[in-house]
């Protein structure tokens, strides 16, 4: 366990400071340097105000965030209160706004990144921003998690209300049937409680309903149209509806899978421009790797040359020293 | 004390790193950045235990050694974590005068003395930055801890407290007054650390004994101040689920000389043996290729590469016990198994293209993209397997290397032959003038742990005849004679006998326990062993401070921490963790002041023997 000592260092501080006025000794600097240290420490810490300003700003984001959290899930609950209900619109409008709003954040770091690196010299400041800018970033990256995730349980159960709403015409067209009034309320809530996958027990609803209005229609019979007519465009409009409701609801599973495909296509693209980087790597290195060659196949060349030219003089010299034995006396 | 040493010092150090306030758990909390300062100790304890990507999840954006060149980082805060040396107050003095850091967090890995706590304060003062130093802590981690029950004294002046050390046949008082201060304040803060106060017990008229001594002066005093003692408060509320006290065993060195020098079959204990292993860390040289250069070209260079071997490498984790085939086969398992998972998920790329075009049934599709999904995201593990898989295929195939050109498996069973006195097929002198089998040093290390373990002297011939063979084999003979003086003292020591052996496999390791292991059986379970009956015992929670060897509490102890004084290696430990597998219910930690193995004790050895 560790001990706080920072109480004994108080206490050797003003033992040191008592001993230093006892002994006569300059206490510290003087006020002016103080001044100039502070206004030094001012001017650098520039980027360090800068940063703090994006957390702030993203932090605002996530408390906004979290507090209509509550409103932006609740409501979807079967149990609707009055006070905490959330149109549609509403929501639309903070997810637009949560977008603008990271979008700007994560501007603001990218315009920090690229000034980050003006004006300094030391390779260990470098490296440290560049670090705090990851932090920021990575702040940032959780925070948009928060939002994803919310619009990710939105989708999901607009998905299931839409499936559940799918037996709501049934349910009205059946209960105003005075023919089975108990059989076919029943129904519907049985369906409603069980699962809702398979599109059978729907399209076994509908023909059911229809039946019955067309029994409806039939006994009660209008003047301007024929009985028949009215069956037929009665058919016609479930039909519409049905077809419509299933367009419908295969636009939004289409939205949630492309929802979960987006999640995916991030990872793909944080893969592939790591691959980038490496990529970039390999082509400078092979790059240089082929000027090394051209040279060493240059540097051969010469050699060779040097090599063929230094033969033929030591011919000659040999040559001429046999000459010259051969016809020097 | 459920949770291992590694834990309780991971967990100190983190708080350290969050300005000691217990770090709160919040994923979406606000980045705090933060500079950490060390010097060489606190590199040593922090590298085992944390990894660079942990420092960065912790905030810390750049991690420094405190005597390097550093650069001002101006309003930024400074955590340092150094010991308490005159040159470290110096560069920190420095530092506040330059003032290179916005706020410093100062923390001491072992208690900082009151003069050094002034001089922090003169400059402080002096540089008028007394209200920057924001915290002063002394951290008592002054240990090394290496694996979940195996903890190390230090690895940066390893020579201060070295067997040669203390051992020399030279050393002054005043030498050995400071080598034992050292080890105690290392086990002191071991101690705090761990939270506990232990029941102390140690073979008499050894260096351990000393060790024992101060160990306990220290304890005392610091409950005897009940303001100021570590002992108490939350401390011991965490560790107290056990009423029990743990058991510390002091040993020497000495009682088995035999254990460093065996060649081993265990995958930790051969790592450590033959490749260059350190604080968890293995550095391989591997060779690029071994085609003959041609002519005038430039060697190849070779290629130096080092693996860390953690906690998180399961593999490692459980097979670091195992004999060296095992280690093999298992190996190709993983492998076989990881090259399965690979073509799962090749498969269902196949599954995708064809079922793609099916745009009816929602719950299929559904069903393909959650798939495609957990595909997605085991990928990463996939990696991690993979890359386990490579690092213990090149170390196992780098310590068969040396286990086949030094036909390590035939000394290994030579020499477990030779510690548990069945008979020998082949004899010592052959096995030494064998030419192609082993290093010098190899030869070398039988030999000692024949003369070591053998009852009686070998006659003035035998021993001449010995000394010849070695000396052709190219051997240097130092240790020897280190080794006699040695026997001439403690031949009371009778470490050969009392051996027992259970099994007669080839090559597979024999249930035989090491003598570390016996005495702490002993002790454990309160035995009476002519052995263990007079060592001393120590608690420094009595009143009176007894001499006595009469122990107060007759139940067997559930904890025990064992700590080798002069040196320890892998094999006693792996002796110690396949003990205690045995036993249900009882914990084991392994410490010693330094860890080396059998190349360096040899070298020790011989240092002695020069003298």
């Amino acid at each position: 366990m560790a001990v706080d000592i920072t109480l004994l260092f108080k206490a050797s501080v003003k033992t040191v400071k008592t001993r230093n006025k006892a002994l006569g000794v300059a206490a510290g600097d003087s006020a002016k340097d103080e001044l100039l240290k502070r206004s030094a420490a001012r001017c650098k810490s520039d980027f360090t105000s800068r940063a703090r300003e994006v957390i702030s700003h993203i932090g605002k984001l996530k408390d906004f965030l979290l507090q209509h959290r509550k409103d932006y899930i609740n409501a979807y609950s079967h149990i609707m209160s009055e006070y905490v209900r959330m149109t549609d619109t509403e929501r639309d409008q903070i997810d637009q706004d949560a977008q603008v709003f990271m979008r700007t954040c994560a501007d603001a770091i990218h315009l920090l990144r690229t000034e980050a690196h003006k004006g300094v010299q030391s390779a260990q400041v470098k490296e440290h921003r560049s670090a705090v800018l990851d932090f920021i970033e990575d702040y940032l990256k959780r925070v948009c998690k928060l939002y994803s995730e919310q619009r990710a349980i939105r989708v999901k159960r607009v998905i299931d209300k839409k499936r559940l709403s799918r037996l709501e015409p049934e349910q009205s067209n059946v209960s105003t049937s005075p023919l089975s009034p108990e059989k076919s309320s029943l129904n519907p809530f049985d369906d409603s409680e069980e699962k809702l996958s398979a599109e059978e027990t729907k399209d076994r609803n509908l023909p059911d309903a229809q039946s019955n209005v067309g029994l409806w229609g039939d006994g009660k019979g209008e003047d301007e149209l024929s009985p028949e007519e009215i069956q037929m465009f009665e058919q016609e409009n479930q039909r519409l509806v049905g077809e419509m409701n299933n367009l419908f609801d295969e636009v939004r599973q289409i939205e949630g899978k492309v929802v979960e495909i987006s999640r995916l296509q991030e990872i793909f693209t944080e893969k592939v421009l790591q691959q980038e980087t490496d990529i970039d790597n390999i082509h400078q290195l092979v790059v240089g790797a082929t000027e090394n060659i051209k040279e060493g196949n240059e540097d051969i060349r010469e050699a060779i040359k040097n090599n063929a030219g230094f033969r033929v003089w030591i011919l000659f010299f040999l040559v001429m020293c046999s000459f010259s034995l051969l016809f020097l006396d | 004390m459920a949770a291992g040493i590694r834990e309780k010092q991971t967990v100190a150090l983190k708080r350290m790193l969050n300005f000691n306030v217990p770090p709160v758990k919040n994923s979406t909390g606000e980045p705090v950045w933060k500079v950490l300062i060390y010097d060489r100790f606190g590199q040593d304890i922090i590298s085992p235990l944390l990894s660079v990507k942990e420092l960065r999840d912790m905030g810390i954006t750049l991690h420094l050694l405190l005597h390097s060149d550093r650069d001002a980082i101006p309003d930024v805060p400074a955590v340092y974590f150094v010991m308490p040396t005159e040159e470290n107050i110096d560069r920190m003095c420095q530092d506040l005068r330059n003032q290179l850091y916005e706020s410093y967090y100062l923390n001491f890995i072992s208690a900082i003395s009151r003069s050094k706590l002034e001089d922090i304060a003169n400059a402080a003062i002096g540089a008028n930055a007394v209200t920057q130093v924001a915290k002063v802590f002394d951290q008592y981690l002054n240990f090394i801890t290496l694996e979940d029950d195996m903890f190390v004294l230090c690895n940066q002046n390893k020579e201060l407290v070295s067997y040669r050390a203390i051992n020399r046949p030279d050393i002054t008082d005043t030498e050995m007054e400071t080598i034992m201060d050292t080890i105690v304040d290392s086990l002191f803060c071991f101690f705090v650390t761990l939270g506990a106060i232990p029941i102390i017990r140690c073979s008499r008229g050894t260096a351990a004994e000393m060790v024992a001594v101060k160990l306990d002066k220290k304890l005392r005093e610091n409950l005897r101040d009940a303001r100021n003692s570590l002992f108490t408060g939350d401390t011991l509320g965490a560790g107290q689920f056990s009423f029990q006290r743990p058991l510390l065993v002091l040993v020497d060195r000495n009682i088995d000389l035999a254990t460093p020098l065996h060649h081993t079959w265990t995958y930790q204990a051969l790592v450590h043996d033959v490749l260059d292993f350190h604080l968890n860390r293995v550095n391989l040289e591997e060779s690029t290729g071994t085609e003959s250069s041609p002519a005038g070209a430039r060697p190849k260079k070779k290629n130096k590469k080092s693996y860390d071997l953690t906690t998180s490498d399961k593999f490692w984790q459980k097979h670091k016990g195992s004999p060296f085939p095992e280690v093999a086969e298992s190996v190709q398992q993983e492998l076989e198994s990881y090259r399965a998972q690979e073509d799962e998920v090749k498969r269902l790329k196949s599954i995708m293209g064809i079922e793609g075009e099916d745009e009816g049934a929602i719950s299929m599709l559904s069903d393909n993209t959650a798939k495609l999904t957990s595909a997605v995201s085991s990928l990463p593990e996939l990696l991690e397997k993979k890359r386990l898989i490579d690092l213990h295929t090149n170390v196992a195939t780098a310590v068969l290397e040396h286990i086949k050109s030094r036909k390590l498996d035939v000394y290994f069973e030579y020499e477990e032959k030779i510690m548990s006195k069945s008979t020998l097929d082949k004899s010592l002198l052959d096995m030494i003038s064998d030419p192609d089998a082993g290093t010098p040093e190899d030869k070398m290390r039988l030999f000692l742990i024949y003369y070591i373990s053998s009852a009686q002297v070998p006659s003035e011939i035998d021993l001449e005849q010995y000394k010849k063979a070695l000396m052709d084999a190219g051997c240097n003979l130092a240790p020897l004679s280190y080794i006699k003086q040695w026997n001439l003292f403690s031949r009371v020591m009778n470490t050969g006998s009392q051996f027992v052996m259970e099994g007669v496999k080839n090559l597979v390791l024999k249930q035989q326990n090491l003598p570390v292991t016996r005495i702490l059986d002993n002790l454990m379970e309160m035995k009476s062993n002519p052995e263990t009956d007079d060592y001393r015992y120590f608690d420094p929670k009595m009143l009176r401070g007894s001499d006595s060897s009469v122990p107060r509490n007759k139940n067997p102890f559930q904890e025990a921490i064992v700590f080798v004084v002069g040196g320890g290696n892998y094999i006693e430990y792996q002796n110690l963790i396949d003990y205690v597998k045995g036993k249900q219910g009882k914990h084991v930690l392994y410490g010693c002041s330094e860890l080396f193995n059998a190349t360096q004790f040899i070298k020790q050895l011989s240092q002695l023997g020069q003298k």
